[in-house]
């Protein structure tokens, strides 16, 4: 019963170890992502998905779920980028399309 | 009575590890059938684009996708061209499903392997 | 090729304007509203040789017979009809300080909508007309409405109405501000934006005439001209102003807000393209 029990909590903590994301890591995850998103934002090209990942975030975070919060933060990170590309990208490339 | 708690606990060890493990895949681990990804509003969406067959209500701004396996026998390349078309065409209207985090790369593979049956 | 003189002024106002960091204005090119307008109108004419030219205002019912025949079959019941009124009944009442809307427009407000959006060169900035509206309501004391909400819808259903069939008149004064803002119109018009990666371009250039899922796609010549339009799908009213938000969102764009500079340089762009093709608005639509 003991070796079960030992066998048992050296799995969950060593599970718990590798993956487990505290708030400290939400928070960071999150300002990554929110001055992103305002990057964008100042670009006039934020993406309805990457404020749907901002929210998503916040609400795990705030029920405590810090590993869902974490992704979700990453991926709005993620969208972020990937809308400033967009723009920056088109400030030039829009002119490829222009009827002459 | 002790070789059957051996085998309990191994058991047991081996179910938290996969309960563990699995707690931490990232949510989109689980995909759907690919037939299912290619027609929903929210992922592919093809159908707003491409009549496939299979599908109701389709658009027209992109070719019908039928003899799939014939007209793209390199898998890699009907891959990249979901993944994104505007590095084949810069002025084409396909999302890039892809580069801008629409569909992950097993939703894509997904997708490839359900076009294949078209 | 003579360069005349009043293009070398704007040409160094705008290098000087750009050296400033002033207003966003063009790259290399200089802006030529003329030019552009004559190669839009060519694509379309020659695109659809057999849509009469009038005809474009008409959005998807000149690109599909069928859409047609049941759009002619709706037009003894129009549905924008109980809009119209109220604008007009809205135009009738004075605000609390005893002023109206026709105190805030030439001809008091009736037969001038098509020429609308104009530059205003004392602001430095493009009007439109709802834009107009809602700061003759502040100017006397009212509440401004929403943009894309009924009352905005009704107001300008009403002045649509009253000027039925006339062209549009669009101006672009020679003033490097005024190009600035047809071309940052221009810009926003053809780049690509939100997560679908969609520019207006994709779909009003590149296909017209084409459908998403069932829906035709208008050509962008003569799209303004409708505005505002009842949308079947939206059970009611539009505004310019609710119509280029959802088409930000659609292509999973987070919209800018109502009347942003950027909504209303890509109307005075598409209004100026639409130069002489009628006023065919309030419109109904699928």
């Amino acid at each position: 019963m003991r070796t079960y029990l030992f066998v048992a909590v050296v799995c969950l903590l060593t599970g718990a170890a590798r993956a487990a994301s505290t708030e400290a890591d939400f928070k960071t995850a999150l300002a990554a992502a929110e001055a992103a998103e305002q990057d964008a934002g100042a670009l006039k090209n934020q993406w309805i998905p990457t404020e749907q990942a901002l929210a998503a975030a916040k609400k795990a975070a705030a029920a405590g779920d810090f590993d869902a919060a974490v992704v979700q933060a990453k991926e709005a990170e993620a969208l972020a980028k990937a809308s400033i590309v967009q723009a920056k990208e088109q400030q030039s490339a829009w002119r490829a399309g222009v009827i002459r | 009575m002790r070789g059957a708690i051996a085998q309990g606990s191994a058991l047991f060890v081996a179910a938290v590890l996969a309960a563990v493990l699995f707690a931490n895949a990232p949510a989109s681990a689980q995909a759907l059938p690919g037939q299912a990804l290619a027609f929903d509003r929210s992922k592919g969406n093809c159908l707003t684009c491409h009549d496939i067959k299979g599908g109701d209500s389709p658009g027209n701004l992109g070719p019908p996708l039928s003899d799939m396996k014939a007209r793209f026998p390199d898998r890699k390349e009907l891959a990249a061209i979901v993944f994104d078309e505007t590095k084949r065409n810069p002025q084409t209207v396909m999302p890039p499903f892809g580069r801008n985090l629409i569909l992950t790369d097993g939703e894509i593979e997904a997708i490839v392997d359900f076009l294949y049956t078209r | 090729m003579r360069i005349s003189r009043a293009s070398v002024v704007v040409t160094i106002a705008i290098a000087a304007l750009v050296v400033a960091g002033a207003r966003p204005a063009a790259a290399a090119d200089s802006i030529d509203p003329a030019a552009d307008f004559k190669a839009f109108r060519d694509y379309y004419t020659k695109r659809f040789p057999n849509v009469p030219l009038n005809d474009f205002v008409n959005g998807p019912y000149s690109m599909d017979a069928e859409l047609r025949k049941q759009w002619e079959a709706i037009d003894d019941f129009p549905p924008y009809d109980f809009a119209v009124d109220r604008g007009k009944e809205m135009f009738a009442t004075p605000f609390k300080n005893g002023k109206s809307y026709g105190d805030c427009f030439p001809d008091k407000g009736i037969g001038i909508r098509q020429n609308y959006p104009y530059f205003d060169l004392k602001s430095g900035e493009v009007i439109t007309l709802e834009l107009a509206l809602n700061r003759c309501r502040e100017a006397n004391g009212e509440e401004p409405y929403s943009y894309v909400k009924d009352e905005m819808a009704s107001l300008t259903a009403y002045m649509a109405f009253t000027s039925r069939g006339k062209p549009f008149d669009i101006k672009i004064p020679n003033d490097p501000r005024a190009l600035a803002a047809y071309q940052n119109g221009e810009e926003y018009f053809y780049a690509r934006r939100g997560q679908l990666n969609f520019s207006c371009a994709s779909c009003h250039v590149q296909n017209p005439g084409n459908h998403i899922r069932t829906e035709v796609l208008a050509p962008a010549l003569g799209i303004v001209a409708a505005m505002p339009i009842y949308r079947s799908e939206w059970n009611g009213m539009g505004t310019m102003s609710r119509r280029l938000v959802t088409c930000n969102s659609q292509v999973r764009g987070v919209p800018l807000k109502p009347q942003d500079e950027l909504y209303r340089d890509v109307e005075y762009y598409l209004s100026y393209m639409s130069n002489g093709l009628p006023i065919s608005g309030p419109g109904a639509r699928p």
